[in-house]
């Protein structure tokens, strides 16, 4: 299990996926491409919010087998891009699939898309399960919590379409913007060690981030 | 209330991605939840998150994956005990309020100097997350960082020579800055603070006593 955990690893510090220019870039010309079929993808994203919605309302095993085959294979290379081995990677798909369809009546379409309410599932079991921390997260129910002032028609608007915006505004960042923030997701170091390695001075690497993130708000019409 | 320090986006990212480890990760929800504007942007890093998930090079799931968690589904969910919510008339947000018990004036603080006190919460690797009470006008001695520090307002205020630090506002202080926070008159100031490295202190004294006091 050892041995398959090093063979699985995907990212050999001495060349990182990322700092190879041509693979960047065939990617990033898959992702004009997909933008052709924006409109399918967008369907299919939605599709994927009522299968959940199935699953939390009606326990429906079929939504609930659908679902397991689009994101079980995504939650194991999610995991093994961050360095789990490859057993372990496969156990904890499947304790988020289990994950998935206990919480799924918590599922809110109108808050997040499915893939980001699993993406939430995934991050928190890898930290509970290989990092064994807890997870501070707030309490909405809490009288302590600042309401957010913004109007929830416009909260609501900003989540409607989600992702094909986000997808958008992925693609308009520049290539450095978007590595700065795959290594942020799946690098699993501090952004002091991300600069370190991109041989980059740490304002440079925050800045990157800041843009990006400012044009991904944008997107999602929340200019901060 | 308004909140004008925030934290940079490295660490909203940090938080959203699950990368920062637990110290960072309690400083950053405490202040999220206060702050509805970095709540958002949290939200948005999140679905950047979903949106990297969905683009991932699927792995092979083992063969029998999905058989055995379809015959898991019905099994009884081994529940963990219900986690006896902290009291809620204290005015520490959660999920911070859990890791103290309820209000700030119950903890049980260690006095390190005059009008200063303070309590660890926890440590993890190299970050250490303690609270910090400061009497009025209180100072902590001229520091500087060999790693980051995150100082999260809960009550009162404090000053530097970078700016003036409200309930809710977020400092991060790294190795350049050399400061020396006074807390406001009129009031205790209490604050979160998060560091991934010991402080450095100019006085000899004053760093042998944090030494021994695990500063």
């Amino acid at each position: 299990m050892a041995n398959a955990s090093l063979a699985a690893e995907p990212w050999p510090s001495s060349s990182p996926a990322w700092t190879r220019g041509p693979g960047r870039l065939a990617h990033r010309h898959l992702s004009l491409l997909r933008a052709r079929v924006m409109d399918q993808e967008t369907a299919s994203a939605v599709r994927l919010d009522e299968l959940l919605v199935a699953v939390g309302r009606l326990r429906d095993r079929d939504a609930f087998q659908t679902l397991f085959q689009h994101f079980a294979p995504r939650i194991k290379g999610y995991l093994l891009r961050l360095g789990a081995g490859a057993s372990l990677a496969d156990d904890l798909a499947q304790e988020a699939m289990l994950t998935m369809w206990r919480k799924a009546a918590l599922f809110d379409p109108a808050k997040a898309s499915a893939a980001t309410w699993i993406f939430t599932v995934a991050r928190n079991l890898r930290i509970d399960a290989i990092r064994r921390e807890r997870r501070p997260e707030i309490d909405p129910e809490d009288p302590a919590l600042v309401p957010d002032a913004e109007p929830a028609a416009d909260a609501q608007m900003a989540q409607a379409g989600d992702e094909s915006r986000l997808r958008e505004a992925l693609k308009v960042l520049s290539l450095e913007q978007v590595q700065v923030i795959e290594m942020s997701f799946f690098a699993d170091k501090p952004h002091s060690a991300i600069a370190k390695e991109l041989g980059l001075p740490l304002g440079t690497v925050k800045s990157r981030m800041r843009l990006a993130m400012a044009r991904i708000r944008t997107k999602l019409g929340d200019l901060r | 209330m308004s909140i004008t320090h925030h934290p940079g986006e490295e660490l909203l990212i940090a938080y959203a991605s699950g990368t920062a480890d637990e110290a960072v990760s309690l400083i950053v929800a405490t202040h999220i939840a206060l702050c509805p504007q970095c709540r958002r942007a949290v939200r948005a890093a999140e679905a950047a998150g979903g949106v990297l998930l969905e683009d991932l090079k699927p792995a092979r799931i083992s063969d029998g994956a999905l058989k055995a968690v379809l015959s898991r589904l019905d099994s009884p969910v081994a529940t963990k005990p219900p986690v006896a919510k902290a009291v809620t008339d204290s005015n520490v947000p959660e999920p911070l309020r859990s890791y103290i018990g309820g209000s700030l004036q119950a903890v049980s603080w260690i006095p390190v100097a005059r009008g200063l006190a303070y309590r660890p919460l926890f440590r993890r690797g190299a970050s250490r997350a303690q609270l910090v009470r400061s009497a009025p006008g209180a100072g902590i001695a001229m520091h500087t960082h060999r790693g980051e520090e995150f100082t999260l307002v809960l009550e009162g205020g404090y000053g530097d020579t970078t700016g003036h630090y409200l309930r809710g506002d977020l400092q991060s202080a790294s190795a350049e800055i050399e400061h020396r926070p006074i807390a406001d008159e009129g009031g205790y100031c209490f604050s979160l603070a998060v560091v991934d490295a010991p402080l450095s202190f100019r006085s000899s004294a004053i760093a042998l006593l944090a030494k021994v006091m695990g500063l």
